[in-house]
C-alpha cells in the first residue's frame, strides 16, 4: 500500500516525465529545419539519462525493498583518437551515475535522505578492426546518504559488435571483470565481506531495430571468480549471483535536432538469484524489475 | 574510505596532465575555427585547486587541499531580436574535495565534503540578463545539513562598450527554503553586490572580481544575533586559453589567481582572524 506522500511524489515524477517528453516532442519548427545537420560535429559527446524503477538490484545484490529508485546519470565521452589502422579509435569517458531512493534506503529510511548511491567513473577505450573493442573502468561507487561504504573497482571489457558480421541478428556478446581494492573486511565491497571480491559477468544483447523503435533483449549472468558474493552468515562465497534477462523498448523523439538526440525507454527485467543474493532479496530466489524513463544524446 | 593525500595528488596531476595533453595535442585537423559545437546544448566544467574555501565568507577548511570539479550543461532554447533576445537553461554541478579537517583528514574520512546541484533559466535581454537559480548545497561527508535556496540574478555586460575593458556588475539575491549555510536560527536572505572588471590581452585575459555579500535577514547570525556585513573580498583571476581558436575538443584554458577576503565580525568569530588570503589554480572547459 503506497502513503499518500508516495503516491505524490510518483505522481509528481510522472509529471515531470511527461512534461518533458511534450517538450521534446513539441521541438519548434527552428529546431526541426535542422534535423538533418550534426548539431555536434566535435569529439565531445555528451549523454544523459533520467529512468524510474521499482526496484534497484546491483549485480543481484538488493539495494531497495520499497518505494521507487531514480537514476539520473551523465557521461562525457571524448573521441582521442580515429584511424584506420589495426587501433581504430581511443575513447574517454568520465561519469556520473546516481541512484536515488524514497523508499527503506533514502528518504523513508534511517537517514532520511534521498541520495542513496552516487558512482564517479572514468573509462579508457579502445576499438579495433572487426568491431571488437577493450576498455578498462575506474569506478567509485559512493553513498552520499552513508547506505554503505564507498566501493573502488577496476573493471576490464572485452566486446564484439557482430553487426558486420550478423546484420540484425547480432548478438553482441561481451565479458567484464571487476576487481575490487582498497577494502577491509565489511567495508569497500558490495557485498560488505571480509575480502575484496573478484566478479565476472558474461552477456549478450540481441536487439531488432525499426524505424519508429527498436527492441533489445539483454541477457547476462554475474558470477563471483573470489569473495563477490559473500554469505553473511556462512562467510561461503557463492559462485553464481545471478542471471538476467529483460525486453527493452526504446522509442526516439523526433530524430536529430539541435538539441541532440532523445528517446524514451521502458523495460521488464527478470532476474535469478543465486544463494547469497536470494538471502540478500528476503530469500526470495527470483526479482522483476519494471522501469521507464527518458535519454538522450548529443 | 580514506584517500591518502599522495593518492589524491597523483590523480589530480594525472587527470590535469590528461586534460591538458588531450586540449593541447590535437591533431592537425582539429585546428582552425570551426565551431564544434553549434547546436544549442553547450558544455561547461572545470576543476580547480585551492588552499581555503570559504562560502561567502563563512569558513570551510583551510588545510590539506581543496578542489572543486564542476560541470554545467547549457541549452539555448530561443535567440531572437525582440526585447527579448535570448532565453536558456542550465543544468550543473559543483563539488568541493577536501583532503584536510573538513575532508578525509577530518571525523568522516570521507573526502567529498560537498555536492552542489544546481538548475536554472536565464533571460537575455541585450546586455542585461536576468537569472533565477535553485541550488540544492549537501554534504556527501555529512559535515553539513542540506541547504535549499532560490536566487535571483540580476547581470550587465558591458563588453564592447569600453575597448578591451570592461566592468561587468551584477547584483545576486538568495533565499534560502531549507536549512541554512549559517547554522542559524532562522533561514537566512542573502545579498552580493558585485563587478568583474576585466581586461583582454592577446594571449590571456585579466579580471578583478570585486564583491560584497550582505545579510538582509538572518544569513549571518552570531551569538549578537545578525550580522548585515558578511565579507568583502578582491581577487585577480588570469585566464590563458589553451589553443588559439577552439579545437574539435571545445576551448580550454588554464587559470590561476588570489582572493583577499575580509570577514565581518561574524565570521571572523567562526573564523579566528578578519581576513585570509585563497591561492587558487585550475582548468576550464567550454564546449
Amino acid at each position: 500500500m503506497l502513503s499518500m506522500s508516495r503516491v505524490r511524489k510518483n505522481a509528481q515524477a510522472l509529471a515531470a516525465a511527461t512534461c518533458t517528453t511534450l517538450i521534446l516532442a513539441s521541438t519548434p519548427a527552428w529546431a526541426q529545419d535542422a534535423a538533418s545537420a550534426d548539431p555536434n560535429p566535435g569529439a565531445l559527446t555528451i549523454t544523459g539519462s533520467v529512468d524510474f524503477l521499482n526496484q534497484y538490484m546491483f549485480r543481484g545484490i538488493q539495494q531497495n525493498n520499497t518505494g521507487f529508485a531514480t537514476w539520473p546519470a551523465f557521461d562525457l565521452g571524448l573521441a582521442a583518437y580515429s584511424g584506420d589502422g589495426g587501433l581504430k579509435s581511443v575513447n574517454i569517458n568520465f561519469g556520473t551515475w546516481n541512484s536515488l531512493h524514497n523508499g527503506n534506503t533514502g528518504s523513508d529510511g534511517p537517514s532520511g535522505k534521498l541520495w542513496y548511491e552516487s558512482d564517479f567513473y572514468a573509462t579508457v577505450g579502445f576499438g579495433f578492426g572487426g568491431g571488437s573493442s577493450f576498455s578498462t573502468t575506474y569506478t567509485a561507487y559512493t553513498s552520499p546518504n552513508s547506505g554503505f561504504t564507498t566501493v573502488k573497482e577496476v573493471m576490464f571489457k572485452y566486446a564484439l559488435d557482430d553487426s558486420g558480421y550478423l546484420g540484425k541478428a547480432a548478438i553482441k556478446p561481451y565479458l567484464a571483470i571487476a576487481q575490487e581494492f582498497d577494502t577491509e573486511p565489511g567495508v569497500g565491497q558490495a557485498d560488505g565481506g571480509a575480502n575484496a571480491g573478484t566478479y565476472m559477468e558474461i552477456g549478450f544483447a540481441p536487439g531488432y531495430a525499426a524505424s519508429k523503435a527498436s527492441i533489445a533483449f539483454p541477457i547476462k549472468i554475474g558470477l563471483s571468480l573470489s569473495d563477490y558474493y559473500e554469505n553473511p552468515l556462512t562467510g561461503e562465497d557463492s559462485k553464481f549471483g545471478y542471471f538476467s534477462i529483460a525486453g527493452i523498448v526504446t522509442v526516439p523523439l523526433g530524430g536529430t535536432t539541435s538539441f541532440g538526440s532523445w528517446n524514451i525507454h521502458g523495460g521488464v527485467e527478470y532476474q535469478a538469484l543465486g544463494d547469497t543474493t536470494k538471502f540478500f532479496n528476503g530469500d526470495e530466489g527470483n526479482q522483476v524489475i519494471g522501469s521507464f524513463g527518458l535519454g538522450f544524446s548529443y | 574510505m580514506q584517500w591518502s593525500l599522495s593518492a589524491v595528488r597523483w590523480l589530480s596531476v594525472s587527470v590535469l596532465m590528461v586534460l591538458v595533453s588531450v586540449a593541447t595535442a590535437s591533431p592537425a585537423r582539429a585546428q582552425g575555427s570551426a565551431d564544434p559545437n553549434p547546436g544549442s546544448l553547450t558544455l561547461t566544467g572545470g576543476f580547480d585547486f585551492a588552499n581555503a574555501y570559504f562560502f561567502r565568507g563563512i569558513f570551510q577548511d583551510d588545510t590539506g587541499v581543496v578542489m572543486w570539479p564542476s560541470g554545467e550543461l547549457g541549452v539555448a532554447l530561443h535567440s531572437g531580436d525582440g526585447v527579448l533576445k535570448s532565453v536558456s537553461v542550465n543544468v550543473g554541478m559543483w563539488n568541493s574535495l577536501h583532503t584536510g579537517d573538513a575532508g578525509s583528514n577530518g571525523p568522516s574520512g570521507k573526502l567529498w565534503y560537498e555536492s552542489d546541484f544546481y538548475t536554472g533559466a536565464s533571460f537575455g535581454f541585450g546586455r542585461t540578463t536576468v537569472g533565477v537559480t535553485y541550488t540544492a548545497y549537501s554534504s556527501p561527508n555529512q559535515m553539513f545539513g542540506t541547504v535549499k535556496e532560490l536566487s535571483f540574478k540580476v547581470a550587465v555586460d558591458d563588453s564592447g562598450l569600453l575597448g578591451a575593458a570592461s566592468v561587468k556588475p551584477y547584483a545576486l539575491l538568495a533565499q534560502e527554503l531549507d536549512g541554512q549555510a549559517d547554522g542559524g536560527a532562522n533561514e537566512g536572505t542573502y545579498l552580493e553586490l558585485g563587478i568583474g572588471p576585466g581586461y583582454s590581452l592577446s594571449k590571456m585575459t585579466v579580471t578583478v572580481p570585486v564583491k560584497v555579500g550582505l545579510s538582509l535577514s538572518d544569513y549571518y547570525e552570531g551569538i549578537t544575533g545578525d550580522e548585515t556585513f558578511g565579507f568583502a573580498s578582491v581577487g585577480g583571476v588570469v585566464t590563458i586559453p589553451l589553443t588559439s581558436a577552439p579545437t574539435r575538443f571545445g576551448s580550454w584554458n588554464i587559470h590561476g589567481g588570489v582572493e583577499f577576503l575580509m570577514l565581518g565580525d561574524r565570521n571572523e568569530a567562526v573564523f579566528g582572524d578578519s581576513s585570509h588570503v585563497i591561492g587558487s589554480v585550475g582548468i576550464g572547459l567550454s564546449y
